[in-house]
């Protein structure tokens, strides 16, 4: 018997092997090649965090996504919690508007956990981009850790990636990627108040899965 | 087996009408009204209930009595059959046998076949009686291949028709029934829950009507009676037409919820607009998207957090003005397709800015006309580099012109932010963060 099984074994498969691959299959996981020396691409059904201070390129990665899966003919939704994202920025950053559902926050982070819930819940969505990046830490504080458990359960078997932005990491246990972006380094071109801004340098850590060494981004500025 | 009633003309049409559909309805659901004064209607279920033709031609005869209608009636194996009979046979009540259609349809003048089917082209009715035609038996005689050689499909479909040999199905008129109930209520309602609960069962109703129709919901227009107010009308339009009242009651109670009555409520009015169901065929490569009428709800529930105005899809305004764009209703279908990897633009990470709506005001010291240091309620410090000034104007002919200089400015930290100067009024705002 012992014998059979060890001959059989290279043939047998375990349901749920079968279903994860079928998942795959199906939707696949998300390109980024921007975002290439830190990871090549998005796993499906977990929380994507990005963290870093103002200006450390936040925003470029998250439209880099949605541009990536917007392209791939997802629809995708953002959450701005503080009503800042420019729509002219993310049109020449690639990002398709028509597949976008945009959610302009009045700077209530709860109203906007909630939103994420609903959506989590409606399905159908490629990346759901949850951004608080001006979230004081008292407002954090009141925020139950338990959101992210929730959030972490209603996106796993689906498709849909969870993006969150902020400051400092907060999904932490329940994050399945968390890249940390630092302060940039700015370069210009040309001199005096006649300069142009070139491009931002900015250095990544790859929080999760950790191990990899830190690596520099460089973001471009729209010519 | 069809039926056939035919009323002989002796007063207005649409007088008769009624009557005669009447009788047709309270035999067969599904009735062809052929002319004004003549309905066709399908026996094949009578017979297990009512007996053979001849008993259900007795049963007809006796439910025209009880409607004070004369008219005639034909039994036979097709409709056109019982028609003709029933239209231009000189006996009241005719039951054909099966397969004598052609020796009951044979006495009938061959015009009779042109009036009763107005698609045949009439300049053939000559042709045959030149030959010598004048009864239907007369053209039943006729070779088929030779009568479709000289008079082509036509020809053929005579031929069909004399012998009683054309079977279609009924050419059903669909009963038209307005999707509209009104309630007078006994004691006024000042909450939208038990409102809510009456509408419901009216709704239930009219979905199943729906449904049983082929019918779908694109709109629901709800008129509410207010005590010693004007009547309150609510207009939803749904994504996609819906056939199931939950997602119409649920948007209901959420338009309801943002825009309550000011007033208790007496009676209201609720209206369905039906409309042909969408059908959609869905790619097999392109990947799922949200199903609209879920999509619609989950939106309306975020709204009435947010607000209406701050849900939807952007749209880019044709224009210079900076951070023009305009919200718009997720569209339906989403016009995307996947490209190829070497298309996909935003291969490298593109700077984007966050703005601030409205704008920050800043207080900017200059240094030989460009900002040195800058003062805000997110961002204080001296200023490292600047860019700058970027002019730009605008729209000068509207009310919403424009005229300024931005600034692209480094502080310390390593923030870039970017600053604008009205120049009509000289003050600094902060317009956004490079992120």
């Amino acid at each position: 018997m012992a014998r059979l099984l060890a001959d059989l074994s290279s043939y047998l498969r375990s349901g749920s092997s079968l279903a994860q691959q079928q998942q795959t299959v199906l939707h696949p996981a998300l390109p980024v090649p921007g975002l290439a020396p830190l990871l090549t691409e998005l796993p499906r059904g977990g929380i994507a965090e990005v963290t870093g201070p103002r200006s450390s390129g936040r925003m470029a990665v998250l439209l880099h996504v949605l541009a990536q899966a917007t392209s791939r003919g997802e629809v995708c939704a953002l959450l701005d919690t503080h009503d800042q994202f420019a729509p002219h920025s993310a049109a020449a950053a690639g990002v398709l508007l028509p597949q976008l559902v945009w959610v302009r926050g009045q700077n209530r982070p709860d109203d906007m956990l909630r939103a994420a819930d609903l959506l989590l819940h409606a399905g159908g969505f490629g990346v759901i981009v949850l951004d608080l990046p001006e979230v004081a830490a008292a407002v954090w504080n009141r925020i139950p850790t338990s959101w992210w458990y929730r959030f972490q359960r209603a996106a796993e078997h689906t498709p849909t990636i969870l993006v969150l932005c902020t400051e400092k990491p907060q999904a932490r246990a329940c994050a399945q990627i968390s890249i940390e972006l630092t302060s940039p380094s700015v370069e210009w071109r040309g001199t005096s108040c006649f300069a142009l801004l070139r491009r931002f340098e900015t250095l990544a850590h790859l929080r999760k899965p950790a191990g990899r060494p830190a690596t520099s981004l460089s973001i471009r500025a729209v010519s | 087996m069809y039926a056939c009633l035919h009323q002989p003309s002796s007063g207005e049409a649409s007088e008769r009408a009624p009557g005669l559909l009447e009788v047709a309805y309270s035999f067969a659901p599904f009735v062809e009204q052929t002319a004004s004064a003549t309905v066709v209607f399908g026996t094949d279920a009578l017979q297990r209930t009512i007996g053979p033709p001849s008993r259900i031609a007795v049963a007809i005869v006796q439910r025209q009595k009880q409607q004070s209608i004369r008219a005639h009636a034909a039994i036979a194996s097709t409709p056109d059959t019982a028609i003709l009979l029933a239209r231009y046979s000189e006996r009241k009540l005719v039951v054909v046998r099966v397969g004598h259609d052609a020796a009951e349809l044979a006495p009938l003048p061959l015009s009779a076949l042109f009036e009763h089917d107005p698609s045949l082209p009439p300049e053939l009715l000559p042709v045959l009686q030149s030959w010598g035609l004048s009864r239907c038996g007369d053209l039943a005689q006729l070779p088929e291949n030779g009568l479709v050689e000289r008079l082509g499909t036509a020809g053929l479909r005579l031929r069909r028709i004399a012998l009683g040999q054309l079977h279609r199905p009924l050419r059903v008129t669909p009963i038209e029934s307005p999707y509209e109930e009104q309630v007078q209520l006994e004691h006024a309602l000042d909450c939208v829950e038990p409102l809510l609960f009456l509408v419901s069962r009216i709704l239930i109703g009219f979905c199943e009507r729906l449904r049983s129709q082929m019918y779908a919901a694109r709109k629901l227009n709800i008129v509410l009676e207010l005590e010693r107010n004007q009547p309150y009308l609510r207009s939803l339009e749904f994504a996609v037409p819906l056939q199931d009242h939950r997602p119409m009651l649920k948007l209901l109670q959420l338009d309801l919820d943002r825009h309550p009555p000011h007033a208790p409520v007496k009676g209201f009015t609720l209206r369905l607009e039906p409309v042909a169901p969408r059908r959609v065929q869905h790619h097999l490569l392109l990947p799922p998207v949200p199903a609209p009428d879920k999509l619609q709800l989950t939106l309306s529930r975020i709204a009435a957090m947010v607000g209406e105005t701050n849900v939807g899809t952007p749209e880019l305004l044709n224009t210079f003005r900076p951070d023009a764009f305009r919200l718009l209703p997720p569209a339906e279908d989403h016009p995307g397709r996947p490209k190829a990897i070497e298309d996909l633009f935003g291969a490298r990470l593109q700077l984007a800015l966050r703005m601030f709506r409205p704008p920050l005001a800043a207080r900017v010291r200059l240094q030989k006309h460009v900002p040195d240091f800058f003062l805000s309620r997110i961002a204080a410090g001296p200023i490292v580099r600047a860019s700058g000034p970027w002019k730009s104007s605008g729209e000068w002919w509207t009310t919403s012109r424009w005229a300024g200089e931005e600034w692209d400015v480094a502080l310390e930290g390593g923030a870039v932010y970017r600053l604008f100067r009205e120049l009509q009024t000289c003050q600094w705002f902060v317009r956004g963060v490079y992120d």
